[in-house]
């Protein structure tokens, strides 16, 4: 974390003193905000070229979007959704110096996010299986082009998740405001995902 | 861990979580119609969604105690996702040939 007004920025994250006098603090580094807020505006992109190109064939979108199944997209995102809640446990447990909590928290979110993984996997061996590939119609385009590039980021949160059990690991390499930015950047795959399954899977 | 923060984050995940499943309700409803574009499902679609965005950046990325520029530039983020968005849906149909 970063502290503001001019304060020096800290390798180890706020204390409980400085939680309850309710500083406000960047969580992790700032330049990981910057990466998060230029992704974050690159796939509105994304999703607006989506949205137009489906306003001019909605009966193709539709018809297209009718062989996704919802349950799946739901419990991707559910499956997400733990994970995200683990990493900010993680970061919380570290705050307080719970490393062995914080570690765990870090192993749940690499689990939950194999899960995620497995499950896409699966779910595009079953379209294919079907038929429905990257060159079936302009759906299946988007559809795998927007899974795969979200597959892409979290196939490097695994990365960043290691660096993250790698610090907490080491008391003498053990950096909370690294664990903070790692974790800034999973729940953008997070929050990311959540609004490709509403595009995908629930839009009409 | 601190009860209250730990309490916080389950509460959070849950509310995420029951909100997602309402989607699968959603996602369902008029099923018989659901080769009809229907804008009340994709403009619910679409703002829940921003809803369960805004809410884990708040929550889950901490945002809530960051410094108030951090605090408008995402909530920025949120509103321009949502209004290109929905203004493209919505003028997207508006001009539709399909």
């Amino acid at each position: 974390m970063t502290t503001v007004a001019g304060a020096e920025p800290r390798a180890d994250g706020p204390d409980e003193e400085e939680r309850t006098r309710g500083a406000p603090f960047v969580p992790g580094q700032p330049d990981m905000w910057v990466f998060v807020l230029f992704e974050a505006l690159v796939f509105t992109s994304y999703f607006t070229v989506y949205v137009i190109r489906r306003t001019q064939s909605p009966a193709l979108f539709l018809q297209s979007q009718a062989h996704l199944d919802l349950r799946v997209g739901v419990f991707n995102t559910l499956v997400l959704l733990v994970s995200s809640w683990a990493v900010a446990r993680c970061v919380q447990a570290g705050r307080e110096g719970s490393h062995r909590t914080a570690l765990n928290n870090a192993y749940l979110t690499m689990l939950f996010g194999v899960v995620f993984l497995v499950s896409k996997v699966l779910e595009w061996t079953t379209e294919i299986e079907q038929g429905f590939s990257f060159t079936t119609d302009e759906f299946f385009s988007f559809y795998y082009f927007l899974t795969a590039i979200h597959f892409l980021h979290l196939l490097i949160g695994f990365v960043v998740l290691g660096v993250a059990v790698y610090q907490i690991r080491s008391p003498a390499r053990r950096s909370q405001e690294l664990v903070e930015t790692c974790a800034t950047y999973w729940h953008t795959i997070d929050f990311l995902w959540v609004l490709i399954f509403a595009l995908l899977y629930v839009m009409r | 861990m601190n009860r209250r923060f730990e309490k916080r984050l389950s509460f959070v995940w849950l509310a995420l979580s029951a909100i997602t499943l309402a989607q699968l309700a959603l996602g369902s409803f008029g099923e018989r119609d659901s080769l009809t574009p229907n804008a009340t499902v994709t403009s619910s679609a679409i703002v829940i969604a921003l809803i369960k965005v805004r809410v884990i950046i708040r929550e889950f990325m901490e945002v809530r105690h960051a410094p108030v520029s951090l605090c408008r530039l995402t909530d920025l983020w949120v509103v321009v996702t949502g209004v290109s968005l929905l203004g493209s849906y919505f003028v997207g149909m508006a001009f539709s040939t399909g």
